[in-house]
C-alpha cells in the first residue's frame, strides 16, 4: 500500500501586521482524504491563516505547498481552479443569481464543455439536496440552506481540498448534524480533503480525527481530539475549564 | 417561472416571456423598431420629432455602453466621457485633417479607446468603490485640460467642427436627420444584441459575480481583475462608437461636451432611469430622458424659466432612486412578472 499523499503543507508561515504578529512559524501537514479541524480562541490567527492558505493574503514568510507544488504566490482564483476551495465565516453568495447559477459560475471556471458544466451542476444540486432551491435566489433561503449553497459552489467543477470557515455557526444542533453528515459524505464520495475551522468544539470533535490548535499566533497542539483535550498546554491556554466541551 | 427550468443549463437572465412566449418576445422587440423606422413615413412627424428621436437614440447607445461596465459589471465609472471624447475627436480629426472618412474614423476611435481603457483600467481597476470612481473623474478632467492645450489638433476650448460636405454617404453627413435615425437605430439594435449576449454568457455571469462580491468571485475561480478589465474595455469601445455617431450628428465637439463631467453624468442617466444591468433599461431610460427634456424645454420656453430640463432630470432621478431603485424596467418587471428584461 502506497504512503498517503500530502494534500497541503503549511511550512513556517508567519504574518505580521506592522508590529502585531498574527502568525509565527506555523507548520502542519494535511494528508489527502483527511478531515482535519483547526481550533483556537479569538485572535489566535485562524482567519489570517485561512486567508493565506486560500490566497487572499500573502504571508510575511513561509511556504504553502499544495499536492507537492509551491502555491505561495498563486492568486486565489488560480488556487480555486486547481481544486483548493473554501467557504466564508459570513456566507458570501452571489445575491443577484439563482442557486443553480451560483454553482454554475464556479463549475464553468474548471470545465470548458457546457454539457459537463450542466451535468456537474445537476449532480451537486442532487448530492446536497438543493434541487428544490435551484431556482431561488439566496435571499429566499434559510441560513442552513445558504451555507449548503456555499459548500455546493465551493466544490463545483474541481475540488480536492475544502476549507470550511465556521460553517456550523448560527445553525441549530440538528442543522449542524445534517451539515456534518453531508460534509463527511462529500469527503467519502468525492475523496475531498477537508479542513474545518470551528468554534463548536463538541461538534468538531465528533467530525474530525485530527485537531490542530492555534494559540497566540502559534501551533500549540496537533493530534487526535482526545490527545488535544488532554494536552496540558491546550488545557491551560485554550480550553481551561471548558475542557469537557471536547468530550 | 423562468427559462432556468433546466436548472443546470440555465442562463442568468432568462425570463418567462423568453421561453414561454417567443412571439411576445419578438413583438416586444419588433414593435419599437418598426415604430422608429416608420417615423419619417408618418404624415404628422416633422424633422423636429425625428431629430429628437435621433438624440434619444444616441443617448440610448451611450447608456447601453455605460450599462455594460456599471450595470452588469458594477464598476461606477464616472469618467466614461473620456471614451465619448476619444470617439468624437478621433473621428473628427481624421476627417478634417487627413480626409479619412468616419467609416474608418470610428474604428480608429474605438481602437484608441481600447488602448486607453487598457492603460486606464490597469491603473484604476484594482481600486475599490469610490476610489475607482474618483480615479475615472481625474482621468476625465485631465483630458479636458489636454484637449484645451493642443489647440492645433483639437481646436482648443473652441472645439472642433466637422467640414460639412452636404449629403454624403462617404462622409456620413446629411442635411436632414433621417439617415441618422436609421444609423442610430442600427447601433441601438447591435448594442442591445451585445448586451443580451453578455447577460447570457459565461463572461456576463463572471461580471455579475464580481459585481456581487469580488472576494467570493475569486473563491469561485473567477479571474476578477481580468473580468473587470475586459468589461471596461468592451464598454469603452462601445462608448467610442457611440461617440463617432455623436460627432457625425452634431458636427462639432468641444472639451466640456466631450470629456466634461456633465456629459459623463448625462450618459449614465438612461441606464440609471431605465434599470441598471438590464438590456432594456438604457433603451427605456434614454427614451424617457429625451422625451422629458423636450417637454420641459418647451415648457420652460413657454414660462420663461431656463434650465428647467435639468431640474426635471434631477427630480426624475430622485424619484427613481427612491421609488424604483432597479429602474423603470425593474418596476415593470415586478408588475408584469418579468417580460421586459
Amino acid at each position: 500500500m502506497s504512503a498517503p499523499v500530502c494534500a497541503l503543507e503549511v511550512k513556517d508561515i508567519s504574518r505580521n501586521f506592522g508590529g502585531l504578529v498574527a502568525l509565527r512559524d506555523v507548520s502542519f501537514k494535511v494528508l489527502e482524504g483527511e478531515v482535519m479541524g483547526l481550533i483556537g480562541p479569538n485572535g489566535a490567527g485562524k482567519s489570517t491563516l485561512f486567508e493565506i492558505i486560500s490566497g487572499n493574503m500573502q504571508p510575511s514568510a513561509g511556504q504553502i505547498t499544495y499536492f507537492g507544488d509551491d502555491c505561495t504566490e498563486l492568486p486565489a482564483h488560480r488556487r480555486r481552479r486547481a481544486g483548493m476551495c473554501r467557504t466564508f465565516q459570513k456566507v458570501r453568495l452571489f445575491e443577484s443569481m439563482t442557486v443553480a447559477n451560483n454553482i454554475r459560475v464556479a463549475a464553468s471556471q474548471c470545465m470548458a464543455d457546457a454539457g459537463d458544466v450542466r451535468r456537474e451542476v445537476a449532480a451537486i444540486l442532487s448530492q446536497l439536496r438543493l434541487e428544490a432551491q435551484a431556482e431561488r435566489h439566496p435571499a429566499e433561503l434559510t441560513l442552513a440552506d445558504r451555507k449548503r449553497v456555499e459548500i455546493a459552489r465551493a466544490i463545483a467543477g474541481h475540488c480536492r481540498l475544502l476549507m470550511l470557515d465556521e460553517s456550523m455557526s448560527g445553525l441549530t444542533h440538528d442543522e449542524a448534524q445534517y451539515l456534518i453528515t453531508e460534509i463527511l459524505a462529500l469527503n467519502r464520495s468525492r475523496g475531498i480533503t477537508v479542513i474545518v475551522v470551528e468554534h463548536v468544539l463538541s461538534v468538531l470533535a465528533a467530525m474530525v480525527k485530527r485537531l490542530v490548535v492555534l494559540h497566540n499566533a502559534s501551533v500549540i497542539a496537533d493530534g487526535t481530539p482526545s490527545q488535544v483535550a488532554n494536552d496540558p498546554l491546550v488545557i491551560e491556554a485554550y480550553l481551561g475549564t471548558k475542557q469537557k466541551a471536547l468530550r | 417561472m423562468s427559462t432556468n427550468a433546466n436548472v443546470a443549463g440555465a442562463t442568468v437572465t432568462g425570463t418567462a416571456s423568453d421561453a414561454g412566449s417567443p412571439m411576445r418576445s419578438f413583438l416586444i422587440i419588433a414593435i419599437p423598431i418598426a415604430i422608429v423606422a416608420a417615423l419619417p413615413l408618418l404624415p404628422f412627424v416633422n424633422n423636429y420629432i425625428i431629430a429628437a428621436t435621433v438624440r434619444a437614440l444616441i443617448f440610448i447607445t451611450l447608456g447601453q455602453a455605460w450599462n455594460v461596465v456599471a450595470g452588469i459589471g458594477g464598476l461606477l465609472s464616472l469618467g466614461h466621457g473620456v471614451f465619448l471624447g476619444l470617439g468624437c475627436y478621433t473621428t473628427g480629426i481624421l476627417f478634417n485633417k487627413y480626409g479619412i472618412p468616419p467609416w474608418i474614423g470610428v474604428w480608429a476611435g474605438a481602437l484608441l479607446s481600447l488602448v486607453f481603457a487598457l492603460v486606464m483600467g490597469s491603473m484604476t481597476l484594482r481600486m475599490r468603490g469610490i476610489f475607482f470612481a474618483l480615479a475615472t473623474v481625474a482621468m476625465s478632467l485631465a483630458l479636458v485640460q489636454l484637449s484645451r492645450h493642443f489647440v492645433d489638433l483639437t481646436g482648443g476650448a473652441d472645439g472642433l467642427a466637422l467640414k460639412f460636405l452636404g449629403d454624403s454617404l462617404w462622409a456620413m453627413q446629411a442635411r436632414t436627420p433621417q439617415p441618422f435615425l436609421y444609423g442610430a437605430l442600427v447601433i441601438v439594435i447591435i448594442f442591445y444584441v451585445i448586451t443580451r449576449w453578455i447577460l447570457g454568457s459565461k463572461f456576463g455571469m463572471e461580471m455579475m459575480a464580481v459585481r456581487d462580491d469580488e472576494v467570493a468571485a475569486a473563491a469561485a475561480g473567477v479571474a476578477v481583475f481580468r473580468t473587470k478589465l475586459l468589461g471596461f474595455v468592451v464598454s469603452a469601445m462601445m462608448t467610442s462608437f457611440a461617440g463617432g455617431l455623436y460627432m457625425q450628428y452634431y458636427m462639432a465637439i468641444d472639451p466640456e461636451a466631450a470629456f466634461g463631467l456633465s456629459q459623463a453624468i448625462q450618459l449614465q442617466l438612461p441606464a440609471l432611469l431605465g434599470g441598471l444591468g438590464t438590456a432594456w433599461g438604457p433603451i427605456v431610460g434614454g427614451a424617457i430622458m429625451i422625451f422629458l427634456s423636450e417637454v420641459t424645454n418647451w415648457g420652460s420656453t413657454k414660462i420663461g424659466v431656463e434650465g428647467a430640463d435639468i431640474l426635471v432630470y434631477g427630480l426624475a432621478l430622485l424619484v427613481v432612486v427612491l421609488r424604483a431603485p432597479k429602474g423603470i424596467v425593474g418596476l415593470l418587471t415586478r408588475q408584469f412578472s418579468g417580460s421586459t428584461r
